[in-house]
C-alpha cells in the first residue's frame, strides 16, 4: 500500500512540476509517467540492494533512457522529460534530515547525512551521463553500420 | 583577416550575432545546460555565414566571437541574470534554432519569432497556487505523511506561494528571501501541528521543501560539471547547495525555535 501511494504521488508530483515548468499540454502525461517510472525502478532495485545510492543510479539510468526515447517519439528536447521524471528522486528528505542535524549541532551525523545527500545527487547526475554516453555510442555505431 | 571589411557585412554579422545571443540567453534562462546553449549559438552563427565561432558560456554571461573573410572579427557579450525554468520556451527556442540552421530566415522573422517566444504565456497566479497545493500535498504523502498532514501541507503551500511572490516583488536578496520564505513555512507547519491540523511537522515540511529547493539546478549543475563545463557547473552547484541549505535550515530552525 505504501508503494502504491508513493507511485501515485510520484506521478502527481511530477505532473505538478511539469505544469509549473510550463510543459506543453500534450507532453504532460508522458512527462509525469516518467516520474512514476523512475520511482518504480527505484522500488524494484530495492529487491537487489537496500542501499539508496545504487538504487538512485539505476533509476536515473532508466529515466534517462525513457526521456531520450520520449524525446524521439514526441520530437522535443530530452530535457523536458528528464527534468520532470527526475522530480521524485530529488533528495529533499535527506537534505531536510541533514539540516535537522545541523540545527541540533550533531556535527558527526550532519556530515555523514550531508555526504549521503551529495552522493544521491551525484548518483542521479551520474546515471543520466552514463545513459547518455551509452546512447551516444549506439548512435555512432548505428551511423557507422548504416 | 581582410584589412578593410565591408561595413554592410559587419552590420549584418552584428545583427545575427545579437539574435544568436538572444536565443542563447533565453535558453540559459529557461534552464538549458551550457553545452546545449553553446551548440545552438554556434549552429546559428555558422548558418548565417560565420567561418569560425568561439562561444564561451558561464551561468551569468555569454561571450561569442565570430570571424569570417567578409566582415573580419566581431565579438559580443551578454550578461545573463535570473533563472526561470520554462520548458515550453526551451522547446520553442530549440525549434527556432533548428529552423534557422535549415532555412536561413531573414532577420526580421527571427526577431519577431524571438519576441513571440519571450511573451509565451505561463499559468495564471491562481492556477499556480492550485499546482503548489497539489505538489506539496503529494510529496507529504510520498514521504510517508498522513492525510491530515497532506491537507495542512497543501494549505501551507498556497500561503508559501503568496509569500514567495511577495518576496520576488520586493526584489530581496535571493538567500534572504529563501530564508524568510522557508522560516515562515516552518513556523506555519509547527502551528498547524499545535492546532491539531496535522500530525507531523517533519512530513509537512518535507512536502513544502520539495517545491522550494533548486533540485533541478543541482542535478543540472552536476551534469555541467561532468560534461567538462567546470566553471558553470561549480557556480551553479555552489548556488544550488547554498540555497537548498538555507531553505532546509529555515524550515528546521523555525520548527526548533517554535518547539
Amino acid at each position: 500500500m505504501t508503494y502504491v501511494i508513493q507511485l501515485v504521488t510520484a506521478f502527481i508530483g511530477s505532473l505538478g512540476f511539469s505544469l509549473l515548468f510550463n510543459v506543453r499540454r500534450d507532453r504532460l502525461f508522458p512527462a509525469a509517467m516518467g516520474g512514476l517510472l523512475a520511482w518504480g525502478v527505484y522500488l524494484l532495485a530495492g529487491l537487489l540492494t537496500p542501499w539508496d545510492v545504487p538504487r538512485f543510479f539505476v533509476s536515473s539510468l532508466a529515466l534517462t533512457l525513457y526521456a531520450e526515447i520520449m524525446a524521439r517519439v514526441k520530437k522535443s528536447p530530452a530535457t523536458v522529460f528528464l527534468v520532470s521524471a527526475s522530480i521524485p528522486l530529488i533528495p529533499g528528505g535527506s537534505l531536510y534530515t541533514t539540516m535537522q542535524y545541523a540545527v541540533s549541532a550533531q556535527w558527526e551525523a550532519f556530515s555523514s547525512q550531508g555526504m549521503n545527500t551529495l552522493l544521491l545527487a551525484g548518483a542521479i547526475a551520474g546515471g543520466m551521463l552514463c545513459m547518455m554516453a551509452i546512447l551516444h555510442v549506439f548512435h555512432r555505431l548505428y551511423l557507422l553500420l548504416r | 583577416m581582410c584589412p578593410h571589411p565591408d561595413q554592410q557585412a559587419v552590420d549584418y554579422a552584428n545583427e545575427y550575432l545579437s539574435n544568436a545571443l538572444s536565443i542563447g540567453e533565453q535558453m540559459l534562462r529557461s534552464g538549458a545546460e551550457v553545452s546545449r546553449v553553446e551548440d545552438s549559438i554556434r549552429r546559428v552563427c555558422l548558418a548565417y555565414g560565420a567561418e569560425r565561432v568561439d562561444v564561451f558560456t558561464i551561468t551569468s554571461s555569454i561571450v561569442v566571437t565570430i570571424s569570417g573573410k567578409a566582415f573580419g572579427t566581431v565579438t559580443q557579450t551578454r550578461r545573463i541574470s535570473g533563472l526561470q525554468f520554462d520548458l515550453r520556451r526551451l522547446e520553442r527556442l530549440n525549434e527556432l534554432s533548428r529552423l534557422i540552421a535549415e532555412r536561413l530566415p531573414p532577420m526580421a522573422t527571427v526577431e519577431s519569432a524571438l519576441e513571440r517566444i519571450r511573451s509565451t504565456p505561463s499559468h495564471s497566479f491562481p492556477a499556480q497556487l492550485a499546482i503548489w497545493a497539489l505538489v506539496s500535498a503529494s510529496f507529504t504523502l510520498f514521504f510517508g505523511g498522513s492525510w491530515r498532514d497532506a491537507i495542512a501541507s497543501a494549505i501551507i503551500g498556497v500561503l508559501l506561494k503568496c509569500v514567495d511572490a511577495g518576496l520576488k516583488w520586493l526584489e530581496l536578496n535571493s538567500f534572504l528571501a529563501a530564508l524568510l520564505c522557508s522560516g515562515f513555512g516552518g513556523l506555519l507547519s509547527f502551528l498547524a501541528v499545535q492546532w491539531g491540523l496535522g500530525d507531523s511537522v517533519e512530513k509537512i515540511n518535507i512536502g513544502n521543501i520539495m517545491l522550494l529547493i533548486p533540485g533541478i539546478m543541482l542535478t543540472n549543475s552536476l551534469r555541467d560539471l561532468f560534461n567538462g563545463d567546470t566553471i558553470s557547473g561549480l557556480l551553479r552547484f555552489l548556488e544550488a547547495v547554498l540555497l537548498s541549505m538555507t531553505i532546509a535550515a529555515g524550515f528546521v530552525a523555525a520548527s526548533v525555535i517554535g518547539g
